[in-house]
């Protein structure tokens, strides 16, 4: 970057400095081409005129120089002054005469936590005294010379007054219009946008940043607390930075921070387990909880004793009694000064049939000889006795399809919630770019192992578009007459979340499996592979695995996120075959199966909870029978705009302000959307001074109380702007300048 | 005899603008002559000869000396008794012909009226007046010398001679007042009026002793200064180079700046000239080369009048 001479540096409009020296030379410039246009006359009283300039000599060239001096002065000035020139910091003269001239950049932080009522006189909130303060700290800057810039920093984090103006009553007004959010804070993109802004104006002297936040761990130990430390030093480097922290020492809250099902999937076919995880930060009176399902009230909740640490109430009392959409509310009925944040809702897609397409790569001469057949059976067993129709019914929550691998192709896999390769042998590349994108948009895949399975082809088409977690490397077979694998699986160590159930349980069946043949599988090490079961290593002395380690154990079922969707590997066949494994004949296979596929389903609820300040984005798979509209708590439309085809969402809407129940209609349905004050904002312990300028980078910054010290009251003698001294004296040296031109002057009358 | 519009009509031939575009001199003079004579209610042609010429009825404003009181007594009409007067009175026009008197500034259909031709409307009108008067008219002209001398005569050829030598002497040279008014006061052997024309930008000693020698002789005198209005209200604004003349060299200057001392200066030369011509008990009169002539020829009609009584 150039370096800017010194004497230019000094000015805000360095330009016009210049060109105030080049206009000081046209008075001169124009006295010397009058001097040289003239008229001529012949005169008789030459006697009286020679006498007059003998006695005036003197006089006449005083006055001639002062008047060019003052012309010449009077342009410089004028120049000077639209130039802006900025008094040297902290000098008397910069206080008494100077008008001030900088850049001041306010951060007020307007998240949800601000709303915390400190009960200060005139100011309810925390937000209203930051206010208070913003315009108390707006009434010190000086008019015209000073411009403001006012900058919200809840999330997303944006610029009240991205253009610094220098209307302080605007500035004022531009306060009054910052109202509160009750979403989390994002002070990283706040400091961001102020530092934008400082690199726009690089010309305006002096530059201030002013953070009002609560100082709350909600504000400062966020996901962002790194980026913000390394931001912090640099911004030092371009403002003086001040904090005012609002929080008090001893404020308190109480918060349901979550509310969720105990499993990964909800059905009405079986009893769920509902969980409200509830902290109090700080200490108070114990509140009570109260459940509701659909606005009715559930038994169970009541008082709630806080410990420091959070806790997990659960409700068992919750029944669905049909599929789709529910609303489960959970609210704390406390004394706490945030309330909103006290209540909390969670939509629920309750499960009443799971679609499921399982593809079977290998038939045989009965249904049951399938490669498929026995997992759809277990997932879905049939009632007693044949139905009316002659169909048979099943009571589960899975519904699902039986298919050859010829038919995969016909299928709209979007019309599943899940999808199973049992055995299949070869996938074609369109069939895997249909389910990549299937389990992108939040289906869930299972693919089981099978004789008519082909490694080379499930390493060149599914590996590559992160359908498998590794390689096939090797179909590894226990030899004749041994025995087979074993899972390694220890009931009292820790398990895998999706056998949780299996967990505690003595001879679940998983411990005894025995697996004959499986495909060895080298997992990426790069990739993010959880491993749900391995094989027991050396078990008989045939197993690949040097070492019983887990880093060289043999995977047995693994999963992996693809997208939105999960998948789940299982190295061996899905249907009980001597060859290959005697594992589904154990009653715990149903078990076992159920899990991994409610486990890798995603809950399609996901979508229907959003934080106050997030967008709804309603997936793609979402059937709309007209132009879907958003209505909030008080039935106010909200535009949603639609997307471009071919990605995951179809349409988004702006950011939700307002927590509560919002209605989706889709034409034919209205679904329920969730919003939620951001559980983190609920975290109102305050940092001390210390942790804050830590959370700065230990970058220098005045850290200042809740209201506005002396020393910042008289910001301001720093980087004085002498402009409108400059131009005053201007308006002087025109007046003298009409007086002398019109006494002494040459001007024309006309 | 005297009616309004006459009066309004005559005072178009006294004023300069009008005059700059007649002519010949001798032309100009006997308008401005005849129109002022015109426009007076009272006769200048009165005098004090013994011969009656004839009798005209009194009009309010004329001497009661002359009534015709046996007529009165007679008629109970109030007649007054005219004479045919004879010559008493030298009349000597002294005009300057400098270079600095050819200065004019004042435009009237394509030709300018110079402060020379003012002096010489005037000197050519009072001479008209006098020989009409049967008085003697002397002419001097002059600039640094005495150019031109005409013995004072009341034939009326004169008047012809007078108008013809005030048309043709060139006005190239300086100044020198003193030194001509000396050089007349020898010349003169009879007394006379002596009306001076002239813009005296000159050694105001010098003037001062010529004139004290005339007073010395028992000449009466009138010393008219012609001005050009541009001379007394200097009102120059732009950067002008003046170029003096008489050989008093240039200044380039913003007149603007230098108006008060200039008209200070030229004021005070006035004063002075004002101031020396009272102690003298000489008439003086500053004229505007841009004012009608009637104010120069009434005060030299009135010093007539006086001087012959």
């Amino acid at each position: 970057m150039r370096e800017v001479p010194f004497i230019l540096a000094a000015f805000v409009t360095p330009a016009f400095f210049v060109a105030g020296i080049l206009l000081a030379a046209i008075p001169i410039v124009i006295h010397i081409l009058n001097r040289r246009r003239y008229k001529t006359v012949n005169w008789a009283a030459m006697e009286f005129l020679l006498r007059a300039m003998r006695k005036n000599r003197r006089r006449l060239k005083f006055e001639q120089w002062i008047l060019l001096a003052t012309r010449c002065l009077l342009l410089f000035l004028v120049a000077t002054a639209l130039a802006r020139p900025m008094g040297c910091k902290d000098s008397t003269l910069a206080a008494i005469a100077g008008q001030r001239s900088g850049l001041h950049v306010i951060v007020i932080d307007n998240s949800y936590s601000m709303a915390y009522e400190a009960g200060r006189p005139n100011a309810a909130t925390h937000l209203d005294r930051a206010k208070a303060l913003a315009k108390e700290l707006i009434a010190t800057f000086s008019a015209g010379g000073e411009s403001v810039s006012i900058v919200v920093a809840s999330r997303p984090a944006s610029a009240v007054l991205a253009a610094p103006t220098y209307d302080i009553a605007a500035a004022r007004d531009a306060v009054d219009r910052v109202q509160q959010s009750f979403g989390a804070t994002d002070l990283l993109g706040a400091l961001r946008l102020a530092q934008e802004i400082a690199q726009k104006e690089k010309n305006l002297g002096e530059k201030r940043l002013y953070v009002i936040s609560d100082g709350t761990r909600s504000a400062w130990e966020t996901a962002e607390a790194d980026a913000v430390k390394q931001l912090a030093p640099q911004l030092a480097q371009t403002f003086r930075m001040t904090h005012f922290n609002l929080g008090r020492r001893d404020q308190w809250n109480q918060a349901v921070l979550g509310v969720r099902p105990s499993g990964n999937l909800v059905t009405n076919k079986l009893s769920n387990d509902l969980i409200a995880h509830v902290q109090s930060f700080g200490s108070g009176p114990d509140p009570l909880l109260q459940w509701k399902l659909d606005d009715a009230t559930l038994p169970g909740g009541g008082q709630v004793h806080f410990t420091a640490e959070p806790k997990d109430l659960a409700q068992s009392a919750a029944v669905f009694k049909s599929g789709g959409a529910h609303i489960v509310t959970a609210t704390l009925n406390g004394e706490d000064r945030l309330r909103l944040d006290n209540t909390r809702h969670r939509v629920l897609d309750v499960v009443s049939d799971l679609k499921l397409l399982i593809v079977e790569g290998e038939r045989g001469m009965t249904r049951m000889n399938g490669s498929g057949a026995f997992l759809e059976l277990a997932l879905a067993p049939p009632q007693e006795g044949p139905s009316e129709s002659g169909a048979t019914r099943s009571n589960s929550y899975v519904a699902p399809e039986l298919i050859s691998d010829l038919e995969l192709g016909n299928k709209v896999l979007g019309d599943y919630r899940a999808v199973v390769l049992a055995g299949v042998g070869q996938i074609s590349p369109t069939q895997a770019d249909q389910l990549a994108l299937f389990v992108k948009n939040g289906g869930a895949l299972m693919i089981f192992m099978g004789e008519p399975v082909a490694a080379e082809n499930y390493n060149q088409v599914l590996l590559p578009r992160g359908l498998m977690p590794g390689a096939l490397t090797k179909r590894v077979t226990a030899g004749s007459g041994n025995n087979g694998f074993n899972f390694d699986f220890k009931p009292h160590a820790g398990v895998h979340p999706l056998l949780a159930e299996f967990a505690n349980i003595a001879r679940s069946g998983l411990d005894t499996a025995q697996i004959y043949t499986y495909w060895q599988m080298e997992l990426k090490p790069d990739a993010k592979v959880e491993r749900v079961l391995d094989y027991l290593a050396g078990a008989n002395g045939t197993t690949t695995a040097p070492a019983n380690t887990a880093q060289n154990k043999d995977p047995a079922i693994t999963l992996h996120q693809l997208g939105l969707g999960r998948i789940i590997v299982v190295t061996t066949t899905a249907d009980p075959n001597p060859e290959w494994t005697t594992f589904p004949a154990k009653p715990n296979y149903v078990t076992l199966m159920h899990e991994l596929l409610s486990g890798s389903v995603s809950t399609a609820d996901r979508w229907m909870n959003v934080s106050a300040g997030e967008r709804l984005v309603v997936p793609t798979g979402i059937k709309f029978t007209g132009t879907p509209t958003l209505t909030d708590a008080s039935q106010r439309e909200i535009v949603l705009e639609p997307l471009p085809q071919g990605g995951v969402a179809a349409y988004r809407s702006p950011p939700l302000v307002r927590p509560g129940i919002y209605r989706l209609s889709t034409g034919a349905a209205t679904v329920p959307i969730a919003v939620n004050i951001p559980p983190e904002e609920a975290d109102v312990r305050t940092l001390d001074d210390a942790a804050i300028k830590k959370s700065l980078g230990d970058a220098p910054v005045e850290l200042q109380g809740d209201v506005l010290p002396i020393a910042v009251s008289g910001v301001a003698t720093a980087g004085n702007d002498f402009g409108w001294p400059f131009m005053l004296l201007g308006a002087m040296l025109v007046a003298a300048e009409c007086f002398m031109a019109m006494r002494f002057g040459h001007y024309r009358r006309t | 005899m005297s009616s309004a519009p006459q009066t309004t009509d005559y005072r178009k031939y006294l004023d300069p603008r009008t005059l700059a575009r007649i002519g010949g001199l001798d032309l100009r003079a006997r308008l401005i002559v005849e129109g002022l004579m015109t426009g007076m209610h009272r006769s200048p042609y009165q005098g004090a000869s013994v011969e009656f010429a004839q009798h005209r009825p009194y009009v309010f404003g004329d001497d009661i000396r002359h009534v015709d009181w046996k007529v009165l007594g007679k008629t109970d009409r109030v007649y007054l008794k005219q004479y045919i007067e004879e010559t008493n009175l030298h009349l000597i026009c002294v005009v300057d012909a400098s270079e600095s008197m050819g200065y004019g500034t004042i435009q009237s259909g394509g030709a300018t009226w110079t402060k020379y031709d003012h002096a010489t409307a005037i000197a050519a009108s009072m001479s008209y007046m006098a020989i009409q008067q049967q008085d003697s008219v002397g002419l001097a002209v002059f600039d640094n010398q005495l150019k031109k001398y005409l013995k004072p005569s009341n034939s009326p050829a004169q008047w012809k001679t007078i108008t013809h030598e005030l048309t043709i002497v060139p006005r190239t040279a300086k100044t020198g007042t003193g030194h001509v008014l000396d050089q007349l006061a020898e010349k003169l052997t009879h007394r006379s009026l002596i009306v001076v024309l002239s813009d005296f930008f000159d050694d105001l000693d010098g003037i001062k002793k010529g004139m004290r020698h005339l007073r010395y002789k028992k000449h009466e005198m009138m010393v008219f200064q012609v001005l050009d209005p541009m001379e007394i209200e200097f009102p120059f604004e732009d950067v002008t180079l003046f170029k003096g003349l008489e050989g008093l060299g240039e200044l380039l200057t913003e007149p603007r700046a230098l108006r008060e001392g200039y008209l200070e200066q030229l004021n005070q030369f006035t004063d002075e000239m004002k101031k020396m011509c009272r102690g003298m008990h000489v008439d003086f009169q500053r004229m505007n080369s841009s004012d009608p002539l009637d104010v120069a020829l009434s005060n030299f009609l009135a010093t007539r009048s006086a001087s012959i009584k």
